[in-house]
């Protein structure tokens, strides 16, 4: 939990990865476009002192994950969102069952989400329901640009994608994460179009559309879109450590989302290991909304919004219970691993004793 | 096209670097000079060469070839020049790009594998970038005094220029009539003109009837919805000035490597 003005806030990283871009395990040069664009990403947004070498960014591993996330009590929990890239990767560039070895080994801090690709037809829908039977997915991660064989991306309106979303709602799979944010080398840019989340969110109304990366360059149209679909949600990754570099744009994008969403709709997500949570948390909650945009959309980043954004919202979706968490962590086997307990231990407030 | 150079041996530099000017990164709508986007310009004789440099490698090739046309087109308006060559360097895509852009195919053609032709993507970034720019000419006006019934109102013949301005200098200032022309006000020309600029180039407001300001969608604004249109304007800002800070972090580190590689 972060300490924020003697108050903590209950960190739940809604967007983790644990990827493996080794190039023993690339096998289209797509894979290493990927991963170096991706470096780019890190270092553009990274602190200078924090950032990592290619080399432990193309494999850093279970440990040293579980150490990035919650070794200082960064976040609390943690949402695994695999991204498969079969096309690019021998074995994936991180699957669910790759991320099912972390997240079942510590099942109090992980959520394991799964995926479908609607270009696999029968196929796709039998292996959506394995990952169902197998890990009880409450949710999957959708990459709507990915390559496959001669195809360039999918949409989420289209029929196909229906039929997914409908076995989907049938399991009880509630929450749908798309990728729709910035350009990722090499795949293309029309493909992460937010404007399919429209139609899709409409017709499912019983699923939570999280547009992850609020649509970065779509800011407008997502915004849009959410405003008038209450089950559409704006995962901040890429957005986040704006608050590190840009201050100002944070302030700004973050009163533009607070103002048309509200504040039950925004998630926080670092896109580990794009970037740490380790330094983005404390980045995101000291951020201030500058007066002028304070003025201007008449919004507040304050502690009630902050617990919301950084835990709360996805807690609700994922039906967490942040207190019983909070009561099981003091001493789950990762505080003891990184000495926690204490810090778990003062949940109540102390009895007085002056 | 206005301020046309006058013929002569070889175009100036400046001359160049005014047309340059008029090129805008489609995305961001800010121009391609002012984003440091050009390298190099090379005149010799009517030739001219022009280098660019855009801030990632994988700005999307839509795009990359929207300014490098652009700026193909732009140049050779000018009288003195005979013929443009455009290079854009380090880019993933440069050869097709260079290539296509210099022998004047077409993107379709420079681009076999990619989905119909650019004309869809410029409409749709021309639209946020009238909208953009919308919301500029609105503050203008409710700056100036002006609420939102007389702006909803307000039609292309509304808005006058002093003619005793020169041709060479833009008006400071811009009349404004508004209920049913009883009265004027004067506002600063610029955001307006910016706006028009967009306007007519998407052949939106045209014609001295036409509805001078609309919804993102392209109709005119009830005086209800003025406030969520109007912000929605602001939200269009929000969103390229976000992509810009994403790619001026990606152009330093690129240059940032480019100078350690210069180094070793």
């Amino acid at each position: 939990m972060y300490q924020h003005n003697g108050e903590e806030i209950f960190v739940i990283d809604g967007h983790v990865h644990l990827w493996d871009a080794t190039e023993e395990n690339i096998k289209h040069e797509g894979g290493e476009e990927f991963i170096q664009c991706f470096y780019d990403y890190h270092t553009t947004f990274t602190p200078e002192d924090r950032q990592w070498d290619m080399d432990e960014y193309r494999e850093y591993g279970a440990d040293r994950m579980v150490e990035d996330l919650f070794g200082n009590a960064a976040a609390d929990m943690a949402v695994f969102q695999p991204t498969y890239l079969t096309d690019f990767y021998e074995d994936g560039f991180n699957t669910a069952e790759q991320n099912a070895e972390l997240a079942e080994k510590h099942p109090e801090r992980f959520v394991l989400n799964g995926t479908f690709d609607p270009r696999d037809g029968e196929e796709g829908l039998e292996y959506l329901e394995e990952l169902h039977e197998r890990y009880d997915i409450p949710g999957v991660k959708l990459y709507t640009a990915e390559w496959r064989g001669d195809s360039k991306g999918w949409r989420l309106d289209d029929e196909d994608a229906f039929e997914f979303l409908e076995k989907c709602s049938e399991l009880g799979i509630e929450n749908i994460h798309a990728h729709k944010g910035p350009t990722i080398r090499p795949l293309n840019r029309d493909a992460f179009d937010v404007a399919d989340v429209d139609d899709a969110a409409s017709s499912f109304p019983d699923l939570n559309f999280v547009v992850e990366h609020v649509g970065l360059p779509r800011l407008d149209d997502f915004c849009w879109i959410a405003a008038q679909e209450n089950n559409v949600y704006g995962g901040l990754a890429v957005a986040a450590p704006f608050a590190q570099n840009r201050p100002g744009k944070f302030s700004e994008i973050m009163s533009e989302l607070l103002w048309w969403l509200g504040e039950d709709r925004v998630i926080f997500g670092s896109d580990y290991a794009l970037w740490n949570p380790d330094w983005l948390v404390e980045e995101v909650i000291e951020a201030e909304l500058t007066q002028e945009h304070r003025m201007e959309y008449g919004v507040e980043w304050d502690l009630e919004t902050k617990k919301k954004v950084m835990g709360e919202n996805i807690a609700e979706l994922y039906d967490i219970d942040i207190e019983a968490k909070r009561r099981a962590f003091r001493d789950d086997e990762i505080s003891q691993q990184f000495d926690l307990e204490d810090h778990y231990a003062g949940e109540e407030p102390a009895p007085a004793d002056d | 096209m206005s301020g046309q150079m006058p013929d002569g041996p070889a175009p100036t530099r400046a001359a160049v670097r005014d047309r340059l000017d008029r090129v805008t990164d489609p995305e961001l709508d800010r121009s391609i000079v002012e984003l440091d986007y050009v390298d190099r310009i090379e005149i010799d004789g009517g030739r001219v060469g022009v280098d660019l440099t855009l801030p990632t490698a994988w700005c999307s090739p839509a795009f990359a070839w929207m300014m490098a046309v652009d700026a193909r087109d732009e140049v050779e308006s000018l009288p003195a020049v005979e013929n443009a060559h455009i290079t854009l360097r380090e880019h993933m895509h440069e050869a097709e790009i260079n290539r296509g852009v210099n022998e004047r195919l077409s993107f379709a053609e420079a681009f076999p594998d990619a989905d119909g032709d650019v004309d869809a993507v410029r409409a749709e970034l021309d639209d946020k970038a009238r909208v953009a720019r919308q919301y500029d000419a609105v503050e203008t006006l409710l700056n100036a005094g002006l609420d939102a019934e007389a702006i909803v109102e307000l039609r292309r013949r509304d808005l006058e220029t002093d003619d005793s301005e020169s041709d060479d200098e833009p008006a400071e200032t811009i009349a404004v009539y508004v209920r049913d022309r009883s009265f004027a006000v004067s506002v600063p020309a610029a955001p307006i003109e910016r706006y028009l600029e967009k306007a007519r180039e998407i052949d939106l407001v045209s014609n001295p009837d036409d509805t001078l300001f609309r919804t993102p969608e392209g109709e005119p604004i009830d005086v209800e919805s003025f406030d969520l249109v109007h912000q929605r304007g602001r939200l269009a800002q929000v969103n390229m000035s976000s992509q810009g800070g994403i790619c001026d972090g990606l152009r330093e580190v690129r240059e940032g490597r480019l100078e350690e590689a210069a180094d070793d």
